[in-house]
């Protein structure tokens, strides 16, 4: 089946780009993905779902095969099997971005296919579980990209002005320092007070920004399982259950 | 298939049971009549590392008056629930409605806190217990809390329960005397709803004085249908009302698509069913 679902970031389009092109910073912010390995354009992972009663875990590898920089387009090709024989999924995932000052729009279509159980299942609440996942992703990466993001020394520069305050519904409260590179300000996203590179910590931030602070320097964040994005996956099985009345 | 293998706690007190499952960590599972959560198991669509059974808690079983209140204990059957005579009379939108679930072999194991916390969209109790107005009392580690059910149901088969809570008792405002009616869409017996409507009304004298109309299977979670309500409230009870207020019935909805019907499909049911339901518990 085809679905369609639309990305939203408070962060320029290259440093989203740049983001969604390396597995390793991708992965942490995928609800229940664990990344196993990265070879080139090939990465190998595990996702974990838990839904209701419901919890598979689902393995498998995922492959650039297409990046146009121009275009700021890319496909990755990703199939995975469920650990205890539920069923495979295959996906090719078409990202293309576009960018607006501050900000980055993403159109994300995925083309799915679902075999086992979940394969009798309907693409409602397959779209709107992985639109679910897209928001967290999103709203995952704008903390990551944002201002208060605290970038690792060396790690190019972050300059982004506009707080990301899409993540959580916890308030933000950033040390403006007058020394802020210059950036437009007054995007769509909230508008924030703009937060120098490397310096801030944030207080009394809810859960998205402790990630980062785990994710910081070359350490990077293995997530635990919570809904992953096989999850559609699942709610086909637990729904599909019931069918054998 | 058999399940995987998983330890096994059948604690006697609410509190054992709180205990039970934190210190079992994240990989437990609450288990009352296991109607679900068994073919889960069993098709080892999840290996919990520990089950902690409610059957054998104190005082989860059962309904009570409490004031101007209906408690129904969480492990209560559906069987019992049913038959209850408490239920029969100030909250019969729930005897009609669980009769209406699975087949005898399944009520007389399932329960009624395990249907709600399952959070099926197509289960048959939500939306009845959204209909009227039920509050759930929530113990965890942290003590109890109560959720309105309005609050309670989040998404498919995603409630307000954090992982170490239990749901204790349904509580139900007492709707003494009022007639209901739910109306269940499917083609296969003993299937689950493809749409469901929950009705239950209060005439006085040829006038509808209240009215509480919920949807099952219309969106990820039990829709109250208030436009529906506000279209009977305060207007004779008579067909040509019920018909022009089941119109709304799909106002707020979100219904999908799949093997069973489609969404415009769905929508239609629900007008159907609504008319049917309203009718009949405004006793047209």
């Amino acid at each position: 089946m085809q679905l369609e679902h639309r990305l939203s970031v408070p962060a320029p389009v290259d440093e989203v780009w740049s983001a969604l092109l390396d597995p390793e910073r991708v992965a942490p912010c995928m609800p229940g993905a664990a990344l196993t390995g990265v070879d080139g354009d090939t990465f190998t992972g595990t996702v974990k779902v838990k839904l209701g009663p419901v919890a598979l875990t689902y393995k498998g590898t995922g492959r650039y095969v297409e990046r146009d920089e121009q275009a700021r387009r890319a496909v990755i090709e990703a199939n995975a099997k469920d650990a205890r024989g539920n069923g495979t999924v295959t996906a090719t995932i078409t990202i293309a971005l576009t960018g607006e000052g501050a900000h980055t729009y993403g159109i994300v279509g995925t083309d799915l296919t679902i075999t086992g159980k979940p394969a009798q299942f309907g693409r409602g609440m397959i779209s709107d579980v992985g639109g679910k996942i897209l928001e967290q992703f999103a709203d995952c990466l704008s903390t990551k990209l944002g201002p208060d993001a605290a970038v690792p020394p060396g790690d190019g520069d972050a300059a982004t002005p506009v707080t990301a305050d899409g993540a959580s519904a916890g308030s933000e409260v950033s040390t403006p320092a007058p020394s802020t590179p210059a950036a437009p300000v007054g995007e769509t996203a909230p508008v924030g007070e703009t937060a120098p590179v490397g310096e801030t910590e944030p207080v009394g931030e809810t859960e998205p920004l402790d990630l980062m602070q785990y994710a910081r320097g070359s350490a990077l964040r293995r997530v635990g399982p919570v809904i992953g994005l096989v999850a559609l996956v699942v709610l086909i099985v637990a729904v599909a259950l019931r069918r054998r009345a | 298939m058999i399940p995987a293998a998983f330890d096994y706690v059948a604690p006697t007190t609410l509190d054992e049971a709180v205990a039970a499952l934190r210190d079992a960590g994240d990989d437990a599972k609450v288990i009352a009549g296991g109607q679900s959560l068994m073919p889960v198991l069993r098709l080892r669509m999840a290996d919990p590392s520990v089950l902690v059974d409610l059957g054998r808690v104190d005082g989860l079983r059962g309904t009570r008056l409490d004031g101007d209140t209906l408690v129904i204990g969480a492990t209560t059957t559906h069987h019992e629930v049913r038959h209850d005579p408490f239920v029969a009379e100030h909250a019969r939108l729930l005897t009609e409605a669980t009769a209406t679930v699975a087949d005898p072999q399944i009520r007389h194991r399932g329960t009624i806190g395990g249907a709600l916390a399952h959070a099926d969209p197509a289960g048959d109790l939500s939306a009845p217990a959204l209909a009227v107005d039920a509050e759930f009392t929530v113990i965890g580690p942290q003590g109890s809390r109560t959720v309105a059910a309005a609050d309670f149901f989040e998404d498919y088969f995603t409630t307000a329960l954090r992982p170490d809570e239990i749901l204790a008792e349904i509580r139900v405002p007492l709707h003494t005397g009022w007639a209901a009616r739910y109306e269940k869409f499917h083609r296969v017996a003993q299937q689950w709803s493809i749409v469901g409507v929950a009705a239950t009304i209060d005439t006085d004298g040829g006038t509808i004085r209240h009215a509480k109309v919920a949807l099952t299977n219309m969106a990820p979670v039990p829709v109250r249908a208030r436009t529906v309500e506000d279209a009977l409230v305060g207007r004779p009870a008579t067909v040509d009302t019920v018909r022009a207020a089941a119109l709304h019935a799909t106002d707020c909805t979100d219904p999908m698509s799949d093997a069973n019907a489609d969404a415009e499909y769905r929508g239609h049911l629900a007008q159907v069913l609504t008319r049917r339901a309203v009718t009949t518990a405004a006793g047209l």
